[in-house]
């Protein structure tokens, strides 16, 4: 740069923040001193409107082209700092901080010589990383205005409900032949008189026949190109092998000769090869699961209309869309065969199977019948796969559990006033709204809690009967309970395959596999992708009332993206060195984000390409390159090595 | 004589240690002056050769912190780091630079007791290891 570098330094006291440890006055006087350095000045608050107003006269005055400001930490006034450079009439990409409050006066108070020297060590760093800073414009992309929901559960309901209502295009796709998720196989659900396929109904009446929403079930996500604004995204939409024409007579099914357990009833019952999900299903169109089907052809000669065709192929289709919403669910706990006696007695049920028992569409008409009998002992086992009861388990609490369990309870006191009812619990977190009243009320009402700290034992005898022994805690002794049911209350678990579509988007997760936020607190439905967003059980359990409030909040998190006309990106990416460019290939293999790729230009010599749109500016494939090619706006390497050589030596 | 005050460069990525180091600061968490903090994006930036430099520079210890495994704000560059970090502590240690004078750290943004820890148990370390024992450029 052939620009003379006039660089001004501005030492902020912070009122005695920084004042009263570091000597202010002495670090100016050491900013005169540095290269290229025309003014240095001290004020008592630089992020004040005057101290602000200082830098932007500077620039003027001075001619200015850099300016340095030790003050606080970069995340919390940077932007402040970059904005009064910019209306000073720099670019705002010529300037840097020093932090010297949270790194140097807040951590060495009773120091305050050598605090005042490491003062001035982080200025002449700044400064030195200035002198080598270069103009910066941010990159702007237009937005697509549509949207994709993955995951056609209660809170991908809700999110496309929302954002149909703005006036949004949105993609709602599922993998299973319906939509509904886990809530709509749900029975009564507490507090309330609705049962989980009456909230289903109540969301989808907004969906269907939306001419804003184009629903796909069957699907799924094949690959995810592109970034905020503008993704492209591949889906495959697997055969249903009956088409629309279907008019749910059930002929088909009245014929099909292949017979397999129900999953929407947990196995409970069975369903044949060509079934309709459950009655409410939506799209209310029959199915076939080709895993199972025979291709006999019955279905296909008695279907008075026509709309079976077992020869439908795999379709592939492409979307654009400017944000994602990943509304992937969760899956019910599966404990391990043997796990309390799970599978190896057909009176060791989940409470899901319970759910779909008690409720007057399930495979008993709502009746409380396991082989053939109605139980008269019924043994609870809570906190099943959660809250680290056994070595297998996860150590969350799933949250919606024990109220859960605890409706149950009392749906079964009441029909059943003559069952001896035991909940066997580690904890009882009955948190949600009226929760606690239900606990005091199934406490009222004869339901017998237990408290355990180790998991209880299931006890299965020869000739089956069971019974269940814990070590009571409020006792202090080992009880025995001879019972006719157990029900495991399992907890919730990431869904099965999450995996799949999380490195297909490139979002992070957690240690047990939930979807990771960008932010807990401050960002709880955004990913650390820009444009992807978060909603429902796929970031941890959650109850349905937060499930749809978690998808109208990534609804209107996706709105506050798709209603701009641009979006900006800081510039800080990486860009290559076309001169020096071997083409070896080495940072297209370190991308994460696939955002390098070779270009040839001109008698086969290959480069590399970086795309802008996708790259986000982690560096890695800078500290990769063997040639120095690659480098990052904002962290050259010459930048860094400044600040590292600035580092050293007296001042 | 004056006293040895080791001076030590830290390569803290943005995300995790930047804000770890903040957090220091914001709860008055103390530790041992002259750690100097070069901010990148990730750690996943941090060319081996910026800490070959640092210490060819006349740096007493380096460490290059970033977020956990599976942390990464940038999916695996944390990965990539501990990868390069690896090899360099072997090429280090051939150098006759002592261990103790570089560390690799995953300190999450919370975990500002870990950088106090890290912080004081290095620095003494290093105090009584005393200046680096090889050439340095410029002198010292």
């Amino acid at each position: 740069m052939s620009e003379e570098l006039r660089i001004g330094v501005y030492v902020c006291h912070c009122g005695t923040n920084i004042a009263g440890v570091v000597n202010v006055k002495d670090v100016v006087e050491y900013a005169k001193t540095l290269p290229n350095v025309v003014v240095a000045k001290e004020y008592v608050f630089m992020c004040s409107a005057p101290g602000q107003q200082i830098i932007k006269e500077d620039i003027k005055n001075f001619k200015l082209n850099r300016v340095v400001v030790a003050a606080c930490s970069p995340s919390l006034h940077e932007p402040t700092f970059r904005t009064a450079t910019a209306e000073g009439g720099l670019n705002p990409y010529l300037f840097e901080m020093a932090n010297i409050r949270e790194h140097c006066s807040w951590v060495h108070p009773d120091e305050k010589e050598v605090a005042t020297t490491k003062a001035k060590l982080l200025v002449k760093m700044a400064v030195a990383k200035a002198s080598l800073l270069e103009p910066l414009s941010e990159i702007k992309f237009k937005v697509n205005n549509t949207a994709l929901i993955i995951g056609g559960g209660v809170s991908g309901l809700a999110a496309a409900r929302d954002l149909a209502a703005r006036g949004i295009k949105t993609y709602l796709i599922d993998r299973s032949p319906t939509l509904g998720g886990r809530a709509a196989r749900l029975g009564k659900l507490t507090y309330t008189e609705m049962k989980g396929i009456d909230v289903f109904k109540g969301l989808i009446r907004d969906v269907a026949g939306n001419r804003l929403i184009d629903v796909y079930t069957n699907t799924e996500l094949v690959s995810v190109d592109g970034s905020v604004g503008n993704f492209k995204v591949k889906l495959v939409k697997n055969p249903r092998y009956v088409d629309a024409k279907c008019n749910l007579c059930g002929e088909c099914a009245k014929v099909c000769p292949v017979e397999v357990p129900d999953e929407f009833e947990f196995g409970m019952s069975k369903r044949k090869a060509i079934y309709l999900p459950f009655k409410d299903a939506y799209p209310r169109i029959y199915v076939i699961d080709m895993k199972s089907c025979t291709r006999c052809l019955e279905c296909v000669k008695v279907c008075p209309v026509g709309a079976i065709n077992l020869n439908e192929k795999p379709s592939e289709l492409t979307i654009n869309v400017g944000g994602i919403i990943v509304a992937a669910g969760y899956d019910p706990y599966e404990p391990k065969t043997g796990e309390y006696g799970y599978k190896l007695s057909n009176k060791v049920i989940t409470l899901f199977q319970l759910e779909r028992l008690l409720d007057s569409e399930g495979p008993t008409k709502g009746e409380l019948i396991v082989n053939g009998v109605k139980p008269k002992n019924i043994v609870f086992v809570m906190c099943v796969g959660s809250l680290s009861t056994t070595p297998d388990a996860y150590p969350y609490c799933s949250r919606m559990c024990c109220s859960s369990t605890i409706k149950n309870a009392l749906v079964l006191r009441e029909k059943y006033p003559d069952t001896n009812i035991y909940i066997a619990y580690k904890d009882v977190r009955t948190y949600g709204r009226g929760d606690e009243q239900l606990y005091m009320k199934a406490g009222e009402n004869f339901v017998r809690f237990a408290k355990f700290k180790d998991a209880p034992k299931i006890n299965i005898d020869q000739k089956g009967n069971l019974s269940v022994t814990l070590f009571e805690e409020t006792l202090q002794e080992e009880i025995t309970i001879p019972t006719d049911l157990v029900v495991l209350v399992v907890g919730m678990t990431p869904p099965r395959d999450i995996d799949k579509v999380r490195t297909t988007i490139k979002i992070g997760c957690g240690p047990e596999g939930f979807l990771r936020e960008a932010h807990l607190k401050l960002r709880p439905v955004e990913t650390a992708t820009d444009g992807v967003y978060l909603a429902g059980a796929v970031t941890g359990p959650k109850n349905i009332i937060e499930s749809i409030a978690s998808g109208s909040a990534a609804a209107s998190r996706t709105l506050a993206l798709l209603s701009k006309e641009e979006v900006a990106v800081e510039p800080l990416i990486a860009v290559v060195n076309e001169d020096i460019c071997s083409g070896c290939a080495i940072c297209v293999a370190m991308c994460p984000y696939g955002a390098i790729s070779l270009k040839i230009i001109d008698k086969n010599i290959r480069v590399a390409k970086v795309d802008s749109a996708l790259c986000k500016g982690c560096g890695t494939c800078a500290a990769a390159c063997p040639s120095g090619a690659m480098q990052q706006y904002g962290f050259k390497d010459a930048q860094i090595k400044a600040q590292v050589i600035a580092a050293m030596g007296e001042v | 004589m004056k006293e040895f005050r080791p001076r030590i460069v830290v390569f803290a990525c943005n995300w995790c240690t930047y804000a770890a180091l903040d957090l220091a600061g914001t709860s008055r968490m103390k530790y041992p002056t002259n750690f100097l903090v070069v901010k990148e994006m990730c750690s996943g930036r941090v060319d081996p050769q910026y800490v070959l430099e640092a210490f060819r520079r006349g740096a007493d210890g380096v460490i290059v912190a970033g977020c956990h495994p599976g942390d990464c704000h940038y999916i695996e560059g944390n990965y990539k780091t501990l990868r390069r970090m690896t090899l360099l502590k072997k090429l280090l240690e051939e150098f006759g630079i002592e261990k103790e004078r570089f560390r690799l750290e995953w300190i999450s943004a919370s975990e500002a007791d870990r950088f106090v820890e890290v912080a004081n148990e290095m620095y003494e370390k290093i105090k009584n290891l005393g200046p680096l024992k090889i050439e340095i450029e410029g002198g010292r």
